[in-house]
């Protein structure tokens, strides 16, 4: 019972609170068509949750992936301005991502810096340079090609619901493209269990020949990818591009997969619970964004949230 | 069994605590109306948003504030829950080309989106500001009627901003209409600073390069810093008593100080935020009883400010 407890109290916490949207809001909370705005809302911090998720389960964390997707962002706007094609402005809009996670990674594994110091350097760094590049402006307007922005509000149509046009948006599946990436990765290959081995004892994977350094400078260059990615949809949403946009997304994600965690068994990251995680956040801001809640008292609630499944999932734990 | 029992009450405090946040929405009203803004926080929107709070009062409308903390996208995902929860209204603070998105679904579901300072933008049914070229003539005709419609007059502008830049169009045009009237220079001082120490440099340039007493006779400048800029190296150089005539726009704190004390810097032009909230609402009101709103931008009007009144 304080297993299941313990191991499902946020879920059946996520459960009430889906049941109680359900019941206040009837008409439009449980509509195929909200769901999909919520999975669109969220498909940005799902990315960056992921990647998260990636260097958590090391035991680590990546402070970085906000100005790091505000910097991806600004890197493709720019380039936009110089007419590169869409394809060729993202791509290095990427490369960027993956070029500063694995400075992230060097600082970490090879120079031995912790990860909050190393990679809180990186954020006011990676900030700075998406303010240098954009000569802190925000990248708009015609700069922006068409079919950038319009990436973002299209998808693939699923016919009509209840004499509503429905359809699946681009940004939801580009996330779940990402989260069946990363999931294969973690759960199904030797590098994601290695990662695991790490996070459960660095000392023990190190003596039984777990390439430590390698492994940890490739984790940290995917989440500084998935980063990119997120500031490249989030400038696509916004068709546009500003220096700090993406600041939001770094506390949602280790709430995310904070939240998420108090959902595994030794309270260990795993990846689809993360993406509860970042459902319980959405859902909250959805919900409570219909029923009038005022925005500021909603940030309370959210983070009151956070600590009470953090908390319950302990202390069910210490009494274990 | 009983340190279960506490488990599960912690849980349970959870949906207690959802629950708190509920109480004032209980009231049925008639009208929903969202504002949806990411600047809250700063002034001019603030004065907005409770002008236009302000003006709901008398009306039966539901008025929800939502403040997304400087996050653009999350107005999209703001705009697309108040479509979702079918509102009568909503109104933005928010450059409508980064919010296209929700724009579009709101259009969609037939529901009007209103522009508080926005932006005018096809998607919006229409956008409240303040005049941006009735401002410059403000300023600009000051300028020429305190300098007798002749002498050399120096303007700061700034082509890379639009809002900016029609300001200098029009003072041009002014200036223009007076064949006795020289624009000495056109200067673009570097904003990267603020703009009030480059501009001073400027100045001090110009003045160097004018040093005949009344060969400057007016700075005619697009906003507030530099015309600042411009008092500081006039007063700097000694020239404070040549009766230079100095006018800015915006009428920020520093500027109304500088005019208040009956110097050079003698005018400035003044927004009115409240005014612009009000009017919102107003616009608001007429467009739930349905009335065509033909206008893609509606002008609320600005105010001269001068020695005389900016120490209100």
């Amino acid at each position: 019972m304080l297993t299941l407890l313990r191991r499902y109290g946020t879920l059946v916490g996520f459960a009430a609170i889906l049941i109680f949207f359900w019941v206040s809001l009837p008409d439009t909370f449980m509509t195929a068509r909200n769901w999909l705005n919520i999975s669109q809302q969220m498909s940005m911090l799902i990315v960056v949750a992921s990647g998260m998720t990636i260097v958590m389960v090391m035991g680590d964390f990546d402070l970085s992936v906000g100005s790091m997707a505000s910097l991806a962002g600004i890197v493709a706007a720019i380039l936009f301005t110089f007419d590169y094609p869409i394809w060729a402005a993202v791509s290095v809009a990427l490369l960027v991502g993956l070029a500063g996670g694995a400075v992230n990674g060097l600082l970490i594994s090879f120079v031995g810096i912790l990860p909050f110091v190393a990679t809180l350097a990186t954020l006011t760094m990676l900030s700075g340079v998406a303010f240098v590049v954009s000569g802190g402006k925000t990248i708009s307007g015609r700069a922006i090609p068409e079919s950038f922005g319009n990436f973002a509000r299209e998808g693939i149509a699923l016919g009509d619901w209840g004499g509503v046009a429905v359809s699946l948006p681009n940004l939801t599946i580009v996330a779940i493209v990402v989260v069946a990436l990363v999931w294969v990765l973690l759960e199904q290959t030797t590098f994601g269990r290695r990662l695991y081995a790490i996070g459960g004892n660095i000392e023990a994977a190190h003596l039984s020949g777990v390439a430590v350094r390698r492994l940890k400078l490739i984790a940290f260059s995917l989440t500084g990818g998935t980063a990119a990615l997120a500031g490249i949809m989030y400038a696509s949403r916004v068709a546009s591009s500003n220096p700090t946009q993406g600041s939001g997304l770094m506390l949602n994600a280790i709430a995310a997969v904070f939240l998420g965690s108090t959902l595994s068994e030794h309270g260990e990251p795993r990846l689809l619970y993360t993406i509860v995680g970042v459902l319980v956040l959405g859902v909250l801001d959805n919900g409570l964004t219909q029923l009038s809640v005022d925005s500021y008292v909603r940030q309370i609630l959210v983070g009151g949230i956070i600590l009470l499944a953090v908390s319950t999932s302990s202390y069910a734990r210490r009494l274990n | 069994m009983t340190r279960h029992a506490r488990a599960i009450r912690a849980l349970l405090a959870g949906t207690a605590l959802l629950a708190t946040g509920f109480s004032a929405t209980a009231a049925v009203a008639q009208s929903k109306i969202a504002v949806i803004t990411p600047y809250l926080s700063q002034p001019g929107t603030q004065f907005y948003v409770e002008a236009f709070e302000a003006a709901a009062e008398g009306k039966d409308w539901d008025v929800n504030v939502i403040d997304t903390a400087g996050d653009v996208a999350a107005v999209i995902s703001r705009i697309e829950d108040m479509v979702t929860q079918n509102v009568d209204a909503i109104v933005i603070n928010v450059d409508p080309t980064q919010v296209t998105a929700g724009l579009q679904s709101a259009k969609d579901a037939g529901i009007p989106v209103i522009g508080m300072d926005a932006g005018a933008d096809p998607l919006l049914v229409t956008n409240i500001t303040s005049n941006g070229y009735a401002m410059a003539a403000e300023t600009a005709t000051y300028v020429a009627d305190r300098i007798d419609g002749a002498g050399n007059v120096v303007m700061f502008v700034f082509e890379a901003f639009p809002p900016v830049q029609v300001r200098g169009v029009v003072a041009d045009a002014v200036f223009g209409n007076f064949p006795d009237i020289t624009i000495l220079d056109h200067v673009t001082p570097d904003v990267s600073d603020g703009g009030i120490a480059d501009s001073r440099a400027k100045m001090e340039a110009i003045l160097a390069a004018n040093p005949e007493p009344g060969s400057v006779k007016a700075v005619w400048a697009a906003w507030d810093q530099p015309a600042l800029g411009a008092l500081q190296a006039i007063e700097a150089a000694g020239r404070g008593g040549e009766g230079i005539v100095i006018t800015g726009i915006d009428a920020n704190p520093q500027a109304r100080e500088a005019i208040a004390a009956g110097g050079n810097f003698e005018a400035s032009v003044a927004q009115d935020f409240k005014g612009i909230g009000a009017t919102a609402a107003d616009v608001v009101a007429r467009v739930l009883a349905a009335e065509e709103i033909k206008q893609g931008s509606i002008y609320v009007p600005t105010q001269l400010i001068t020695a005389s009144n900016a120490a209100e």
